[in-house]
């Protein structure tokens, strides 16, 4: 049986090089499925695009595609069914711009000195427009899980690196093997105003100068090699230069720059060197774009916007001096039009040491603005009637749709940020016609939830990519894990670990103090001692994670109370299992056994 | 954010009457300076006399001038009216300083990364400084091109910064920063004086040879259309420009002999125009430099930072004006910026030199050596309404700033000042209650520099 399904692949696989394969089994995962890929979500409220709801509705989901939306479709024989009652159905999130599927290096690209730093190699110094992509994919990233987790199910990725690290592609967060993951190859050239260091281009001003250079010379280089390839005679042959040769595709206008922007200043910058070269340009990024609302309606780009936010200021503890509130300005003459910020003067002056809380205060209510701008950015850009895509850029998959909704509390309309989830995005990458909607024929690439997505506590309960089902297990419950608590967990534990397929006893070794614990986990199913890693004691709170050969990280998070311990243990592809335990040894003992 | 939005409300709007977009589409504005001593620089003192600046350009200078209805009058009776101070080497404003990867950079521009949020304009503004040289850094021979400001606080886009059609002009630097940076940190040419000669002549001679090239391809296109253009060069470009006179070099300089080397260096190809930057040793060659021609801009009185800057006297401006050479006093400093009319007034202490003469340091003459005294630097009917409003004479060491307008309108009020004037803050910035220096009080000019000027000082020690 499994040889001949060898046999089977193999000519399969011959058929698919040869193109004369079945269309049908080009995009599956396996030649042949073990499971249906006939799916149907019954009475679900269906999101069909932003604004566009369709009440209680089969959508029947087959072979990757959806193949049909109709509150009384008729269920397959062959079809899965999941009852979605309760369920939302959403298109599947599509991320406008990431690194995505492209691992970060685990050690930094070579840091050597060039011979010349005025003259490096174009790679050394990050100009590498030829690079794809596409060679970079690595279907085992963490971050594609982590993403996909997030809801989103397509990803426009890039290359990590400087000024211009390469080609860009589109990839489906699902996928066996690189190749799969593809959607579609060559979409756009990526920059940043990132120097080299130590060489040239190092700063942002050389970054731009070069890339007029890059600019200029490659239109020279193009208009050479097409006067070579009407007539060769009697022209000296056209030397090829991939860097330049990169640059053709977006000279001709067929490949768009996506130009990243990490602050308003970035996207002056940017701005102004496109307007002057002229290039087919999306803006991403736009961090800070809410000082610059009528320079980019005259640039009438397309526009990304990140989901990165700044980190919410935190309070001041400490307390006030009780008359530092009434230190009034020195100078009430002077005119101040009203802001609304109760707690900001912006007239504050200090007229001697003893106003420097205050002065302290006034600051803070004037970053807590600051705060509140950048995450007010996107109404920002809705109110001024600028359509933008959101991209994930470098934030953590689970803070992606927290702060979406913290965009959404500062005001930015639901439907905006659907359409900057889905449409819009699949606007930009000229995708509309297979995605961003939940509609018959296109992809099979949805996002279901408990919920209305945007509610602090709608939970994504499955991801759909590709046809493909993906059951996401809601979050873990917060632990009841008390801060103030002080639990000394060194010593060694006797642990039962519940599991659908009986309880698995386990050893667990913890040694240290203070901020420096390590320890081990040995369980009765596999061979010698786990190590335990990033152990972090919080309260009586214990967490750490742990690699189980075969199976992936296992995060744990453990409750001390003295002599016992209750949690859980998060084991990826399998669920929660719920673990308790009991003290064997104590933490004198331990600290004698050294 | 929301402070600029203050700003603008605060003082555009709010004051003056928004005139359109005339300039550039830079905001200007109106405002009659009433019953001030006004010190024109290059008309003499004006007692009890009205400034009325209309569209941001001085339409009239003289006694009881009749106000135009509506308009915005400042009271400058018993106070001194005098051109906006002009520093002719600055380093604020701006997010990149030295590119000092090459020895030759002449493609870059720090005027590619201005930053209007940078809180040392608006700093320079409470010293009377409506404009600003901001040149690349010292680390290269021919370091990258320079741009002219006008300090227009609160506009938030770096365009706005600008001041429209000011010649273009380039940094070029000799002795021991470039020889440190390139010869000493990265073991390239030039790693010495003589160094610094050949790569200035070296590339010199590229670009002419990159003119012919051009010239020669110009003239075989016009009879064959497949003529093949030579390679485009960007750096090559830049230098061609300084050849054909359309950017004026500022030259970092300290020590006579370099001096006079730059001087045979741009006699040979033909380049006339030229400002020494610092060129402490200046008074030794003074008669030299008059009769080339050449400026000089330098420090009052700084000096012995460093082995080359040992040499120098106080009265280097009085002895470089004394033998006939256009000299500006300026401060390559985020700091010392806000007190340019002390700088200027020691040139009274040491050297004896007028009013006007000392004056002149801060404005009309830097006004001239970067080619916009025709529109800035004194008070004359016709010219950019740029002013500041001192209590005192600005020569005066009593003397404290009260008011700066640019094109019309009042980007400094003493009366308005608030502690925190910043247009931006960072979100996730700590808050410190005590700064006693900032980045920008530093002098720049080695800044991002292989080697810390500082760094150096240390070592040296």
């Amino acid at each position: 049986m499994r040889i001949n399904r060898r046999i089977i692949t193999a000519v399969l696989s011959c058929a698919v090089l040869f193109g004369t394969s079945a269309s049908a089994q080009v995009n599956s995962g396996e030649s042949i499925p073990d499971v249906t890929r006939t799916i149907v979500l019954t009475n679900a409220r269906v999101v069909q695009a932003p604004g566009q709801i369709q009440e209680r509705t089969n959508v029947i989901i087959r072979d990757g595609l959806i193949t049909t939306i109709a509150p009384d479709a008729a269920i397959p024989f062959d079809a899965l069914e999941i009852a979605a009652d309760s369920f939302t159905v959403y298109a599947g999130f599509i991320d406008g711009l990431s690194h995505t599927g492209i691992p970060e290096p685990k050690e930094p690209p070579n840091r050597e000195r060039p011979d010349d730093p005025a003259f490096p190699p174009d790679q050394q110094a990050g100009i590498q427009p030829q690079q794809d992509v596409r060679n970079l994919l690595d279907p085992e990233d963490k971050r594609i899980i982590a993403m996909r987790e997030a809801g989103f199910t397509a990803a426009h990725v890039v290359p990590r690196g400087r000024m211009l690290p390469g080609v860009g592609a589109i990839i489906l967060l699902a996928g066996d093997d690189a190749n799969e993951m593809v959607y579609r190859g060559e979409t756009a050239l990526y920059a940043q105003l990132a120097g080299a260091r130590r060489m040239y281009p190092g700063t942002d001003m050389a970054v731009l100068a070069k890339l007029r250079q890059l600019y200029r010379e490659a239109a020279r280089r193009q208009k050479i090699e097409q006067l070579y390839a009407a007539n060769p005679a009697g022209l000296e042959r056209p030397q090829y230069d991939p860097v330049l040769y990169a640059m053709f595709p977006v000279l001709d206008g067929d490949r768009p720059v996506f130009f990243n922007t990490e602050s308003v200043l970035d996207l002056h910058r940017v701005l102004a060197v496109q307007q002057e070269l002229g290039f087919p340009m999306v803006l991403t990024g736009l961090t800070q774009s809410f000082d610059a609302v009528d320079k980019l309606k005259s640039a009438n780009l397309p526009l990304l916007l990140t989901l990165e936010l700044p980190e919410e200021p935190e309070e001041s503890e400490q307390e006030q001096p009780s008359d530092s509130t009434e230190a009034a300005p020195t100078d009430a003459a002077v005119e101040l039009p009203q802001i609304e910020a109760p707690d900001y003067d912006a007239d504050f002056r200090v007229s001697s040491l003893i106003d420097v809380a205050a002065e302290k205060e006034n600051l803070e209510a004037r970053r807590e603005i600051a705060y509140k701008a950048h995450v007010g950015n996107a109404r920002m850009l809705e109110s001024e009637g600028l359509t933008f895509g959101f991209s994930t850029g470098s934030v953590k998959p689970g803070e992606a749709l927290g702060n979406v909704r913290k965009m959404i509390k500062e005001g930015l309309s639901e439907d905006a940020a659907l359409a900057a989830l889905t449409t819009t995005p699949a606007q930009i990458l000229g995708l509309t016609s297979s995605m961003g909607t939940v509609e018959e024929g296109k992809l099979g690439n949805l996002v279901v939830t408990k919920g209305s997505i945007f509610d602090e506590k709608a939970e994504i309960r499955y991801v759909f990519v590709d046809g493909r089902k993906y059951e996401i297990e809601p979050p873990r419950k917060r632990s009841s894990g008390n801060a103030d608590a002080s639990e000394n967990p060194a010593g060694t534990w006797n642990l039962t670990i519940s599991t659908p397929d009986g309880d698995i006893g386990g050893t667990l070794t913890i040694e240290g103090s203070g901020d420096d614990w390590s320890g081990s986990l040995s369980v009765e199913i596999e061979p010698g001692a786990l190590p335990l890693e990033y152990i972090v004691l919080s309260g009586n709170e214990l967490t750490f994670s742990f690699d189980v050969p075969n199976m992936g990280t296992v995060e744990s998070s453990l409750i001390l109370d003295r002599e016992s311990l209750s949690g859980s243990f998060d084991v990826p592809g399998f669920g929660v299992a719920t673990v308790s335990g009991t003290r064997t040894s104590d933490p004198e003992m331990s600290t004698q056994l050294q | 954010m929301i402070n600029a939005m203050k700003f603008k409300t605060l003082f555009l709007s709010a004051i003056f009457v928004f005139t359109g977009n005339c300039l550039a589409q830079v905001p200007t504005g109106d405002v009659l300076v009433r019953g001030g001593t006004v010190l024109t620089v290059t008309n003499g003192t004006l007692e009890n006399t009205d400034v009325l600046i209309q569209n941001g350009i001085i339409a009239e200078v003289g006694e009881n001038l009749s106000a135009p209805q509506g308009i915005s009058v400042v009271d400058a009776t018993g106070m001194y009216v005098m051109p906006g101070i002009i520093d002719a080497h600055s380093h604020i404003g701006i997010s990149n300083v030295n590119e000092s990867s090459a020895p030759v950079t002449a493609q870059v521009s720090v005027g590619d990364v201005l930053n209007p949020y940078s809180i040392a304009i608006y700093r320079a503004l409470a010293g009377g400084v409506t404009s600003s040289h901001v040149m690349h850094g010292s680390a290269n021979v021919i370091g990258g091109q320079n741009e002219t400001i006008k300090h227009r606080w609160g506009l938030l886009d770096p365009d706005e910064l600008r001041m429209a059609d000011a010649p273009r002009t380039i940094k070029f630097a000799l002795g021991e920063n470039p020889t440190r940076v390139h010869g000493q940190g990265s073991n390239k040419r030039p790693a010495s004086r003589m160094g610094v000669e050949y790569v200035l002549r070296e590339t010199f001679a590229k670009a002419e040879r990159y003119q012919e090239a051009w010239a020669q391809y110009e003239e075989e296109a016009k009879s064959n259309p497949r003529a093949i253009s030579p390679a485009y060069n960007s750096q090559l470009e830049v230098m061609s420009d300084i050849l054909t006179g359309d950017i004026l070099i500022h030259c970092h300089s300290y020590r006579a002999d370099e001096i006079l080397m730059l001087l045979d260096v741009l006699e040979d190809f033909g380049v006339d125009h030229i400002t020494f930057q610092h060129v402490n040793e200046g008074f030794k060659i003074a008669p030299e430099l008059a009769e080339f021609g050449a400026s000089a801009s330098i420090f009052a009185d700084w000096w012995a930072y460093k082995f080359e800057v040992y040499y120098l006297t106080a009265y280097n401006a009085a002895i470089l004006t004394r033998n006939g050479v256009l000299t500006s006093i300026n401060s390559d400093s985020g700091e010392l910026n806000r007190h340019l009319y002390h700088e200027a007034a020691k040139s009274q202490k040491y050297g004896g030199l007028s009013d006007t003469e000392a004056l002149s340091l801060i404005t009309i003459n830097p006004a001239k050596q970067l080619g916009i005294a025709d529109r800035i630097g004194s008070i004359e009917v016709g010219k950019e309404g740029d002013i500041a409003i001192f209590d005192r004479h600005p020569l005066s060491i009593y003397a404290v700033n009260q008011k700066t307008i640019v094109d019309g309108l009042i980007y400094f009020d003493i009366e308005r000042d608030a502690d925190d004037m910043r247009l931006s803050v960072d979100p996730e910035s700590p808050i410190e209650t005590v700064v006693l220096h900032t980045h920008d009080d530093n002098h720049r000019c080695l800044h991002e520099g292989t080697l810390d000027l500082y760094d150096f000082l240390e070592s040296n020690q």
